[in-house]
């Protein structure tokens, strides 16, 4: 029988006349679930957006655009907003798409379970005025709100109800985390986690097809420097990244085409600021020294921000002193300077908190999730023991990552952040507010920082029409979280993709790789 | 036998000791003829004494993060850093560590994980070969089925399979620390069959002569002939394996700390520093790779080489 089927399938590719695009590509982070409300992380957005659709979407400006809502418009003084839904659309199997699935997609998107709830903290209810409008009613005016669900991903609610997935399962996983039925524009044909997905374009997709891929192939490639083999041995059309310290070759081969762009993302040092003592120290059993801000600013003036980007990064990446890079908007301008290298002014900050001779404690870092990650904490390692602080390296995959974080099994650690929105509001919600359930704040603020200052800030903040005032609130917030230490943020991750040179595509800032602007040539 | 050597005034040597009777012996003769050996041997012993006064020998110490200056990463062997100007015999990795030192400090690990693992299997291997040859019956049955069945797999499948199961079992705070000892037990246990063959073969062989007969005449328990009597006389191929066994324990760690699942990032064996210059390969940093990869070709091969000489030198049928 497979004898058959392989001659059938060998004829069938004999005799038919198009030429099949067979795209395929390595990633890093193979994306862990394929549920679009289950993980609210880079990898696993950025690849479902090819599948699943929110109502708005991102162009290649990183402007929203209509996607399954045509248009939209505020609703009478701030009260809310109102999507009229685009009709005729398909999911997948075949279910016509309406109201009913908005409503469904967001409570499932907001429940419990969710892990993208923060999106809808704003949101006081949803209303199906009828089949192809919504109204989606916030508690306070959020003139963002548009911008901030473009990741928001519609899917089918009868498809949801008959497999029993009406709650995504972050956990344990469901029938929707190994399988999607969406509205986008490729459909996956079959899914094997960490070895092979592949998605095949959708016929009945309501939007332009511009691409001209008929097969893709996404294959996690853990090591970076098998992947830049394969790239150049034409095994895979497209790598993500490309390892740092290959560039400068690359760049000189006709066959690849090396893509580079500053990323959204800030790679910063983050604290256990609520935990009573430390975890994996030898020495301070009885305290934890990061609850005292000298510490921490000890910890900024001990790290060599300019050598890790000029030997670690080869110069490719930027110095950042917010939780947000200078191309998002909300930057602080006035506010833009690190804390210079220091080693002395961090051994006396150690010194009047009551360390002058440090103390030891573990650090935690992912070593396949941001560009040279282990290395960059290896440094650090070296730079804070310089100082006194004699920091435990503790390197692992990242599916083991964050469950280490979310446990507090940590005394410090590394994180990037990638603001959706591209606005100096997102981390703000998501890493400095208090952690808040039931407001569904500070999901991914693992320390629990708390300032109450920035808590009254921030619905103020996301309700604020004037720019200006606006500006005014989000550079106190940034003084604050600067003059707390909050967090250590580093520098800015570049972007670098490296492609086949027949391979046309668009790199958006985010690191979305979106399947649906590639030609083959 | 007594110590003292009869005298005759034609040789009018001083008496020999052990050592000197060892000099005069057909065995140090036959090393002494062959540059093979004693090339491989020298090599041997230079890269064993380097590794054991690695802190007097190297420059740096490499586990010692608050020596480590990142602006020295990535210098190439005898060039001044651009920034810092220092030099640096091999060069430096990507976090600005010394590779001599780092190979120094390596090649302790290798050497230590290979030699511990070679002891491992030598004691597990002899003591079931042993009891197996001189027990006999279902207990031989037994001991050489199982020793079958773990010869068809691969060594380094097995040694994969015990770091998979310990380190799921071992805390994920101690795991770093056990590290090293999980893999001297996962190439131990995947390496005592040949050792268990060859000496149940050579007691099989033993078991059988009247020495042997005889301290059973006088009563000694089954132990004390097995320990006392057979084993010294099974020795001389178990040294032979032993030497190869070192050569290809050495290998072993190497390719499961390259798989990323042996020595950690922080104790790193040669095979983790090959791991990390493989990362470089492309970018034009190729003494990161380059020399811990020819130290441990140069370690396994001599290590080998020596062992065959002593194959060929212990056989009595090619004298």
């Amino acid at each position: 029988m497979r004898t058959l089927t392989a001659a059938l399938a060998v004829s069938t590719a004999l005799s038919s006349p198009v030429i099949a695009e067979d795209f395929s590509w390595a990633v890093t982070t193979d994306p862990q679930t394929m549920d679009p409300h289950a993980v609210s992380s880079a990898p696993v957005l950025g690849f479902l957006n090819n599948v699943y659709e929110g109502l708005v979407r991102r162009g290649k400006d990183m402007s929203i655009e209509p996607a399954l809502a045509t248009s939209w418009e505020p609703i009478g003084d701030g009260e809310g907003w109102r999507f009229f839904l685009r009709e005729g659309v398909t999911f997948q199997n075949g279910n016509a798409f309406d109201a009913q699935d908005v409503l469904f997609s967001y409570e499932r998107a907001s429940s419990e379970a969710s892990d993208v709830r923060s999106w809808f903290a704003p949101v006081s209810e949803v209303r199906v005025v009828d089949d192809f409008t919504v109204e989606i009613m916030t508690s306070a005016p959020n003139p963002i709100f548009p911008d901030s669900i473009a990741n928001w991903m519609i899917m089918d609610s009868d498809w949801a109800r008959q497999h029993l997935v009406e709650f995504p399962d972050k956990e344990q996983g469901n029938f929707a985390t190994l399988n999607t039925n969406g509205t986008g524009a490729f459909r996956i044909v079959s899914r094997q986690p960490d070895l092979e997905t592949v998605l095949e374009p959708f016929d009945g997709w309501w939007g332009e097809v511009e691409h001209n891929i008929t097969r893709a192939t996404l294959t996690p490639v853990q090591n970076p420097a098998t992947a830049l083999a394969a790239l150049l041995s034409g095994d895979v059309d497209f790598i993500n990244p490309v390892p740092i310290q290959d560039v400068a070759r690359l760049q000189g081969n006709d066959d690849v085409s090396v893509i580079q762009g500053i990323e959204a993302r800030v790679i910063m040092f983050g604290f256990p600021h609520e935990a009573e003592t430390l975890k994996f120290s030898s020495d301070v059993t009885d305290a934890n020294p990061f609850a005292d801000v000298r510490v921490r600013q000890a910890v900024a003036h001990a790290i060599n921000v300019p050598a890790i980007l000029q030997t670690i990064m080869r110069g490719n990446a930027e110095e950042v002193a917010q939780l947000v890079s200078p191309a998002m908007r909300g930057f602080s301008d006035g506010l833009a300077e690190r804390p210079e290298y220091n080693p002395d002014r961090a051994r006396e900050l150690l010194a009047e908190a009551g360390y002058p001779d440090g103390f030891s404690f573990g650090l935690k870092c992912p070593n396949n999730r941001y560009l040279n990650d282990e290395a960059v904490c290896q440094a650090a390692t070296g730079m804070l023991a310089q100082v006194g602080l004699n920091a435990e390296l503790d390197a692992m995959p990242v599916s083991n990552y964050w469950p280490e974080l979310r446990a507090d099994n940590y005394d410090m650690y590394l994180l990037g952040w990638s603001p959706g929105t591209f606005d100096a509001e997102h981390p703000i919600r998501f890493l400095a507010s208090t952690p808040n359930e039931e407001k569904r704040l500070g999901s991914w603020n693992f320390g629990g920082y708390s300032n109450e200052r920035i808590d009254a800030l921030l619905p103020m903040i996301q309700s604020e029409i004037d720019d200006s005032k606006r500006q005014m609130m989000l550079d106190e917030v940034a003084g604050i979280l600067q003059d707390e230490a909050a967090y250590v943020p580093m520098y800015v991750q570049p972007l670098i993709w490296g492609t086949a040179s027949n391979i046309e595509m668009v790199q958006r800032p985010d690191n979305f790789f979106i399947l649906r602007w590639v030609t083959v040539n | 036998m007594t110590d003292t050597p009869i005298e005759t005034p034609a040789a009018k040597a001083p008496p020999k000791t052990a050592f000197g009777r060892f000099l005069d012996s057909d065995f140090f003769y036959s090393f002494r003829k062959s540059p093979v050996a004693v090339t491989s041997f020298g090599v041997t012993v230079l890269l064993i004494l380097s590794a054991i006064f690695a802190p007097l020998i190297a420059p740096t110490n490499p586990f010692d993060p608050a020596s480590l200056n990142l602006m020295n990463g990535f210098t190439a062997p005898m060039t001044p850093n651009a920034f810092t100007g220092e030099t640096f015999l091999l060069g430096t990795d990507d976090q600005g560590r010394d590779v001599f030192s780092t190979i120094l400090y390596g090649m302790r690990i290798s050497l230590f994980v290979g030699a511990a693992a070679v002891a491992f299997a030598m004691v597990l291997g002899i003591a079931l070969g042993l009891l197996a040859g001189y027990v006999g019956g279902w207990t031989e049955t037994i001991i050489m089925r199982v020793a079958d069945v773990q010869l068809t797999f691969p060594s380094i499948l097995v040694a994969m399979l015990i770091f998979g199961i310990a380190k799921g079992v071992t805390p994920i705070e101690y795991r770093d620390q056990m590290a090293i000892w999980v893999l001297i037990v996962a190439i131990g246990l995947s390496d005592w069959v040949q050792f268990a063959r060859v000496v149940r073969g050579a007691t099989l062989v033993e078991k059988g002569k009247d020495y042997v007969q005889a301290a059973r005449l006088i009563g000694r328990r089954p132990v004390p002939i097995m320990v006392r009597h057979i084993l010294p006389n099974v020795l001389s191929p178990v040294l032979v394996i032993a030497t190869i066994s070192l050569a290809l324990a050495i290998i072993a760690e190497a390719t499961l700390s390259f798989l990323g699942v042996g020595a950690p990032p922080t104790q790193p064996s040669l095979g983790t520093l090959i791991r990390i210059g493989q990362g470089f390969l492309f970018s034009g940093e190729w003494w990161i790779l380059f020399f811990p990869a020819l130290t441990l070709l140069a370690l396994a091969l001599s290590v080998n080489l020596l062992g065959d000489w002593l194959r060929d030198a212990l056989n009595p049928k090619l004298r």
